[in-house]
C-alpha cells in the first residue's frame, strides 16, 4: 500500500461519503415533495395557506428547515462535487463521449449536473427571498404574479428532473427494482409533482392577480 | 546487429492457449521462471471457443454410470482408428479425472448432477441421488459413456479463463500481441526464438533453456474453417523450417459435420450430443440408415463422410454457397435450446439471422481440427531437436491418430500441460542455458533481412492475400475429406509451385511498423509448407484410416499401414521428405471400430 | 434487386507516422447477403488498403477481440450484420484503451491489469488433493457464477462508460464483475474486508455513477446492472459490520 493510504486509515471513506451523497439526496426529495404539498395548501384557499404560514413561522420551523437544508444541501454537494467533471479537459471527454455513444442515461447524468449547479445557486436565491421577504397568501402570489413565474417555472423544472434522474439512479445503482418498472414509476411520480407544482403556481398566479 | 530487445528467461513458452498456460502453471509452481508469447491477450486465445467439453472418466451422470478409464482408454483408441500411441492414450485417460479435478479446485464452474427430470431420445433419466451437486457430463459422439464434463456452453472459455488466472497468481510473465518467427537453434539445439512485436513491428529475441511450442492448430490454412483466424500454424512451420524436426500424421485433419454455412462458424457436437438431428433437403433424418446404432453420434470422421456422401447422391439442401443439409434441435424445446445451447442459439440468430426454436440450422462439414503436429516423444520431447518441447493442438503426441474425438482435445490441453509441463520442469532444472550471442545475433539478422526485402520491394510479384486464396482454394478442393491419387497429385503439384512463389512475394503497402500485410506476408511461406507436408503425406498413405479416407483405397490397411507419417522439410529438395515409424500397441490391438464401414458410394436406403 | 453500396468511415491513426492526424477515412463496398463487418474490414484490408489495422479472433463473438464503435455504440464488430447498419457507418476505435494502430487498441494489457489489481483468483490455504473426489456444489450456484464468467473482457462496457473514460484508475463494470464471480465462489476464501479493500473504493464499486451504458451495452449480455448492485450492497454490509468491529 502506498504511504498516503497508510497514514490515512479509513478504508470506508469511500463508502461513507457514497452513503452521505444518498441520504442527503434522499433527504432533499423528501423535503421537496413534503414542500410541494405544503405549497398546495393554497388549492384550499388564502386561508388554509396562511394558517400553515403562521404555524411554520410561529414555531419558528421556517429557521429550523433552513439549518436543516444548510446542511442537507452543503452535505449533498460536498459529496457529489467529487463527481463533477472538473477540468476542463474532463468536461470535454465527458460532451464528446456523449454525443458519440448516443446513450440516454449518460446524458442523463450530465444534466443532473448541470441542474444539480444550477439548483444551488436558485435554492439559495428562493431560500433568501422566502425567509427574508415573508410567507403569506398575499406575499407569496403578488410574489409570483410579480417578478418570480418564470423563476419558479425553472426552479420547479430543474428541481423535480434532478430528483427524479437522482432517484432512478440511487434504484439502479442499488439494484433495488427493474430498470423497466422504475421507468415507468419515476415517470408517472415526476409528472405527478411537476403538475402539483405547476397548479399551485397557477392558484398563486392567480390569486396574485387578484391582489393586484 | 544490437538494435533488438533480448530477454533471458529459464522457459520460454509460445502460446497461451490452454495447453501453454497450463504447463506454464506446472513449470513455474516448481520455482521456475517462465514466460510465455502469445499472438493476442492469452483468454482470447482461440481454446477460449470450445464449447462443448471435455472427456474424462468421472462417471458421475446417470447416463455416464460404469464408466472408467478403460472405457475411455478403449473409446480414444477406436476413435482413433488405431492410430494413436497406446502409451500416451493411457497416461491421459488415468489423468483426465484429476485434471478435470483439479480444474475445479482452482474455480471452474462445472455443470453439476441435478435431480432435475430429463427426457433423452424417449426415456427418462434418474440421477443418483447421492451424486448430486457432483461434476456432471452430456453425451459426444464416439463415446460409449457420457463422459464430457461442461459448463453450459462455455467450457473452454471457463477452463481458460480459470487457468489464465492461475497464471496471474503465480505471477508468470506474458507477452501478448508478440509473434514467434523462428527458432533460435544450431541444427542440434534450441535455444529460444526470434519474435516480432505486433504493437511496434520491432524484432525481439527470447533466449531460454527450454522452449515450448503450444500454439495450436492451423484450421485457417484451408480458408473456410471452425477455427480462429489466428490458427495460422505458425509455430509448426517454425519447427518444420528447422529442417530437422519432423511433422507427424499431417495428413490427418478432422473435418467437422457442422460448420454453419456459410461462415464455417462451428455449431458445437453438444447439439447433437443432446439430442439434435441431421435431416436433407426432403426433411428426412438420413444418418440411422447409414450408422443405425451410433446414428448422428458416430465419431466426426464417420458422420462427415455420411453427410457428403448423402450429399453427393443428391439430398443437399442447395444453396448460393453450395449443397448443405440440415440440423434440427427443434425438438429439444425452448427452454433446453436457451440455456444449455444458448451459444448455439445466438450464432444462428446473430450471424444467419434464424431461431433454432423453430427453424432448421445450414450445416456441412469444415475443417475443424489438426491430429497431425510437431512429432513428441510421450514426454512432449520434440523428435530431433534438443531442449525444445511441443503440446497441445500444435503437437503430435499422439493422442488422437486419425480422428480425435470431440471433448478429447481440450482433455488433452490440460492433462498434457499437467504431465508434459512436469517433464519441462525437471528438464529445464538440468539445462544450461550457454548460448552464444553470434548465433541469436544471426537468427535475429535473418528476419531482419527478410523483413527488409519485403519493405524494400526490390524483387517479386506475389500478391500476399492472393496467393493465400490459392493455398486455401487447392486443399478445400483437392484435400478434403474423399480424397483421391488424382486429385491429391494435382495438390501436391500446385502447392510446389505456390511454395515458390511464396518466396517471392511484393508488399503493396509500406510493410512499416506492425503492418497486418507484412505480418502476412512474413507467415505465408510458412504456411504453404505445412499445406505441402498435408497434400503429400495423404497422397502417400495409401490407405483409408479416421479422417483420412481415400476413395481409390477405401479400407483400412494394418499390414502396410499401422505407422506414423513424419514430414520434414528438406531444404536440399525444396519440398518436404516423408519418413515413417511404427505405432505403439500395448494394449488394444487393431479391430473393428463398430461404425462407419468404409463406403463413399451411396447406400441404397432400406 | 442491386446491391446497396455502403460508406465505412473509419478512423484511420498510424504510430509510425505521427505527423498524419487522427482522421476519418471513407470507404466504399458492395453490400453482399449475410455480410458482416468482419467480412467488411477483411475484404477492404485485402482489396483497398492492406495497411488498415485491426483486430479479430475467433469471429464468432466468443473471444471478445473486436470491440469497437459502431456509429458511436460499443459493439463486436464480428457479430454486426451490415444488414442492420445505415448506408453510413462510422467506425471508431474504443476509447480508454491504449490506441494501437486504426481500430485496434490493447485491451488486452488493461484487463491483465485489472485482474492483478483485484487479485482475480481463487483465493485458498487448502491444497488440491488428486486423489478426492470433487467438492459438491449446488447447480444453480454454478450456473450463477458461470453468469458472470461469462464476461469475454472486450471492453464495450469501459469504452461507454463516461467514468472510466475520464478516470483512468476505474476498474470499470467488467472489473467489478470479475470481482462478483470470485465473491460467489465458496471456493474463494478471501473474507468480507479483504474484497472490501480490493473494490469499495472510488476506483471500485463506488466510483460507479450508475451510468448503465455497460447494462445497456454488453454484447453478450452478463448481467452488469445486477452484479454491480450485489457487490456495491454486498460492500455496503462489509462496511457496516467493519464500523461496528472497531
Ligand atoms: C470452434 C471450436 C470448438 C471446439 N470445441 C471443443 C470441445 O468442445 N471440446 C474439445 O475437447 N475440443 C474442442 N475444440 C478443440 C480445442 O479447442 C483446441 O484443440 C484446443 O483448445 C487447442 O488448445 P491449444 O492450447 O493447443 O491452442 P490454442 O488455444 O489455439 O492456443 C494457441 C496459442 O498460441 C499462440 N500462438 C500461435 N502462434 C504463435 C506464434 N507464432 N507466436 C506466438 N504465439 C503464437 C496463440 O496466440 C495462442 O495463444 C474446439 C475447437 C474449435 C475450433
Ligand atoms: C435541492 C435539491 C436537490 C435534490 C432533491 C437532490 C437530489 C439528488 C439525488 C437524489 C441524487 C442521487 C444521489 C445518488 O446517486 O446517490 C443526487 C445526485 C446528485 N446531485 Fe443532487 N440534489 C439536490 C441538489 C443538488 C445540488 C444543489 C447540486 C449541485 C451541486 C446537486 C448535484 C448532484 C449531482 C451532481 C448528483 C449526481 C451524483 C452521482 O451521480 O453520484 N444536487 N441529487
Ligand atoms: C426554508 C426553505 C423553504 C421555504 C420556507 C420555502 C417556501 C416556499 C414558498 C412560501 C413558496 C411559494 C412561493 C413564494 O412564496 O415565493 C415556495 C415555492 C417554491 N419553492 Fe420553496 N421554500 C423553501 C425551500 C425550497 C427549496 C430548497 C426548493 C428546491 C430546491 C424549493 C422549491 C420551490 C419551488 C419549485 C416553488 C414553486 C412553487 C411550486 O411549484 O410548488 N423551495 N417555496
Ligand atoms: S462485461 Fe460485457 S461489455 Fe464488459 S467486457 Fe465483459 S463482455 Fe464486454
Ligand atoms: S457505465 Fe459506468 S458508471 Fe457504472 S453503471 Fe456502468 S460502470
Ligand atoms: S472476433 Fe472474437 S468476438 Fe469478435
Amino acid at each position: 500500500m502506498e504511504l498516503q493510504k497508510v497514514i490515512t486509515p479509513s478504508p470506508r471513506s469511500d463508502l461513507i461519503v457514497e452513503g452521505i451523497q444518498m441520504i442527503s439526496g434522499l433527504l432533499l426529495v423528501l423535503f421537496l415533495w413534503v414542500h410541494m404539498l405544503f405549497i398546495a395548501s393554497v388549492w384550499l384557499g388564502a386561508t388554509s395557506f396562511n394558517a400553515l404560514a403562521n404555524f411554520m413561522s410561529r414555531y419558528g420551523l421556517v429557521w429550523i428547515t433552513v439549518a436543516f437544508l444548510v446542511v442537507v444541501i452543503g452535505s449533498h454537494v460536498g459529496a457529489v462535487v467529487r463527481r463533477i467533471p472538473k477540468q476542463f479537459r474532463e468536461q470535454r471527454i465527458v460532451w464528446r463521449h456523449a454525443k458519440l455513444i448516443r446513450h440516454m442515461d449518460t446524458w442523463s447524468w450530465i444534466f443532473q449536473s448541470i441542474t444539480g449547479a444550477a439548483l444551488l445557486a436558485l435554492a439559495i436565491i428562493h431560500v433568501v427571498v422566502v425567509t427574508y421577504g415573508g410567507i403569506s397568501a398575499k406575499i407569496s402570489s403578488t410574489r409570483v404574479f410579480n417578478h418570480f413565474l418564470i423563476f419558479y417555472i425553472v426552479l420547479l423544472l430543474l428541481a423535480e428532473y434532478h430528483a427524479s434522474v437522482g432517484l432512478y439512479r440511487i434504484f439502479v445503482k442499488w439494484g433495488w427494482v427493474s430498470q423497466h418498472r422504475l421507468h415507468r414509476v419515476l415517470g408517472v411520480i415526476t409528472v405527478l409533482t411537476v403538475g402539483i407544482g405547476a397548479v399551485s403556481l397557477y392558484v398563486l398566479y392567480t390569486l396574485g392577480a387578484h391582489f393586484a | 546487429m544490437n538494435d533488438y530487445d533480448l530477454f533471458v528467461t529459464d522457459v520460454l513458452i509460445i502460446g497461451a492457449g490452454l495447453a501453454g498456460e497450463r504447463a506454464a502453471i506446472e513449470a513455474a509452481s516448481q520455482g521456475l521462471n517462465v514466460t510465455i508469447l502469445s499472438l493476442v491477450p492469452p483468454r482470447r486465445s482461440h481454446s477460449a471457443a470450445a464449447q462443448g467439453g471435455m472427456q474424462a472418466a468421472l462417471g458421475n451422470a446417470a447416463m455416464g454410470q460404469g464408466d472408467s478409464p478403460d472405457v475411455h482408454f478403449a473409446d480414444t483408441v477406436k476413435g482413433s482408428d488405431w492410430g494413436c500411441d497406446q502409451e500416451v492414450a493411457r497416461m491421459f485417460v488415468d489423468m483426465a479425472p484429476v485434471a478435470v479435478r483439479e480444474a475445479a479446485f482452482w474455480g471452474v464452474p462445472w455443470t453439476r448432477v441435478t435431480m432435475d427430470k430429463r427426457i433423452y431420445d424417449g426415456q427418462e433419466i434418474h440421477e443418483d441421488p447421492k451424486k448430486v451437486g457432483l461434476i456432471t457430463a452430456r453425451n459426444f459422439g464416439g463415446t460409449a459413456k457420457w463422459r464430457t464434463c461442461y459448463t453450459a456452453d462455455g467450457t473452454g472459455h471457463a477452463l481458460l479463463y480459470t487457468t489464465d488466472s492461475m497464471v496471474l497468481k503465480l505471477g508468470v510473465t506474458v507477452h501478448d500481441r508478440v509473434e514467434a518467427l523462428s527458432l533460435i537453434h544450431d541444427g542440434d539445439r534450441c535455444y529460444g526464438a526470434v519474435a516480432r512485436c505486433l504493437r511496434t513491428g520491432n524484432l525481439r529475441a527470447y533466449s531460454a533453456r527450454t522452449t515450448v511450442i503450444a500454439t495450436g492448430g492451423y484450421g485457417r490454412l484451408y480458408g473456410v474453417s471452425t477455427n480462429a483466424v489466428i490458427n495460422e500454424g505458425t509455430g509448426m512451420a517454425i519447427a518444420l523450417e528447422t529442417g530437422k524436426v519432423p511433422l507427424g500424421n499431417m495428413e490427418a485433419v478432422q473435418f467437422h459435420p457442422t460448420g454453419l454455412v456459410p461462415s464455417g462458424i462451428l455449431i458445437t457436437e453438444g447439439a447433437r450430443g443432446d439430442g439434435g438431428y441431421l435431416l436433407d433437403k426432403n426433411g428426412y433424418r438420413f444418418m440411422p440408415d447409414y450408422e443405425p446404432k451410433k446414428k448422428e453420434l458416430a465419431s466426426r470422421d464417420v458422420v462427415s463422410r455420411r453427410m457428403i456422401q448423402h450429399m453427393r447422391a443428391g439430398y443437399g439442401v442447395d444453396s448460393p454457397y453450395g449443397p448443405h443439409l440440415w440440423l434440427d434441435i427443434r425438438h429439444l424445446g425452448a427452454k433446453h435450446i436457451e440455456t444449455n445451447l444458448r451459444e448455439i442459439t445466438s450464432i444462428c440468430r446473430k450471424f444467419n439471422g434464424i431461431d433454432p426454436v423453430h427453424e432448421l440450422i445450414p450445416v456441412r462439414p469444415t475443417q475443424h481440427y489438426s491430429m497431425g503436429g510437431v512429432r513428441v516423444n510421450k514426454h512432449g520431447y520434440v523428435y530431433g531437436m534438443k531442449n525444445l518441447f511441443a503440446l497441445g493442438e500444435a503437437a503430435c503426441w499422439d493422442l488422437h491418430g486419425f480422428n480425435r474425438l470431440g471433448g478429447n482435445s481440450l482433455a488433452e490441453t490440460i492433462v498434457s500441460g499437467k504431465i508434459i509441463g512436469e517433464k519441462i520442469a525437471e528438464f529445464t532444472k538440468d539445462a544450461l542455458l550457454d548460448v552464444r550471442s553470434s548465433l541469436i545475433d544471426q537468427h535475429v539478422h535473418d528476419q531482419a533481412e527478410r523483413i527488409e526485402k519485403l519493405r524494400a520491394k526490390k524483387s517479386g510479384t506475389a500478391d500476399v492475400f492472393r496467393l493465400r486464396h490459392e493455398m486455401e482454394e487447392i486443399l478445400r478442393e483437392h484435400v478434403f475429406v474423399f480424397r483421391t491419387e488424382a486429385a491429391l497429385a494435382e495438390a501436391v503439384e500446385q502447392l510446389h509451385a505456390l511454395h515458390v512463389r511464396a518466396g517471392d512475394l511484393r508488399l503493396r503497402g509500406s510493410g512499416l511498423g506492425a503492418d497486418p500485410e507484412l505480418s502476412a506476408a512474413l507467415r505465408l511461406p510458412g504456411m504453404v509448407k505445412l499445406a505441402y507436408c498435408i497434400a503429400k503425406g495423404a497422397l502417400a498413405r495409401t490407405e483409408s484410416r479416421g479422417s483420412h479416407f481415400r476413395e481409390d483405397y477405401p479400407k483400412r490397411d494394418d499390414e502396410n499401414w499401422l505407422k506414423r507419417t513424419l514430414a520434414y522439410w528438406s531444404y536440399e529438395k525444396n519440398e518436404p521428405v516423408l519418413d515413417y515409424e511404427p505405432v505403439v500397441i500395448t494394449e488394444l490391438p487393431p479391430g473393428d471400430r463398430g461404425y462407419g464401414e468404409a463406403t463413399s458410394g451411396p447406400v441404397q436406403k432400406k | 434487386m442491386a446491391s446497396r453500396e455502403l460508406t465505412f468511415r473509419i478512423l484511420r491513426y498510424n504510430p509510425e507516422t505521427p505527423d498524419v492526424k487522427p482522421h476519418l477515412q471513407d470507404f466504399h463496398l458492395n453490400e453482399e447477403p449475410g455480410m458482416t463487418l468482419f467480412i467488411v474490414l477483411n475484404r477492404l484490408r485485402e482489396e483497398q488498403d492492406p495497411s488498415l489495422r485491426f483486430d479479430f479472433v475467433c469471429r464468432a463473438s466468443i473471444c471478445g477481440s473486436c470491440g469497437m464503435l459502431i456509429n458511436g455504440k460499443p459493439n463486436l464488430a464480428c457479430k454486426t450484420l451490415t444488414k442492420a447498419l445505415p448506408d453510413v457507418t462510422t467506425l471508431m476505435p474504443l476509447p480508454v484503451f491504449k490506441l494501437l494502430g486504426d481500430l485496434s487498441v490493447d485491451t488486452g494489457v488493461w484487463f491483465r491489469d485489472v485482474s492483478l489489481r483485484t487479485e482475480s483468483w481463487v483465493h485458498t490455504d487448502e491444497v488440491f488433493d488428486p486423489d478426492a473426489a470433487e467438492e459438491k456444489m449446488d447447480n444453480e450456484l454454478a450456473k450463477e457464477i458461470y453468469e458472470a464468467e461469462r464476461c469475454i473482457e472486450c471492453g464495450c462496457c469501459i469504452g461507454g462508460c463516461a467514468t472510466a473514460n475520464i478516470k483512468p484508475s476505474f476498474i470499470g463494470a467488467a472489473g467489478i464483475n470479475r470481482v462478483a464471480r470470485f465473491m460467489m465462489d465458496p471456493r474463494d476464501k478471501r473474507t468480507e474486508q479483504e474484497y472490501f479493500e480490493v473494490v469499495a473504493s472510488e476506483d471500485g464499486v463506488f466510483g460507479c455513477v450508475g451510468l448503465m451504458a455497460c447494462d445497456d451495452n454488453c454484447p453478450v449480455g452478463v448481467p452488469l446492472r445486477s452484479q454491480l448492485a450485489y457487490v456495491r450492497r454486498k460492500m455496503a454490509v462489509a462496511g457496516w459490520h467493519m464500523g461496528r468491529g472497531r
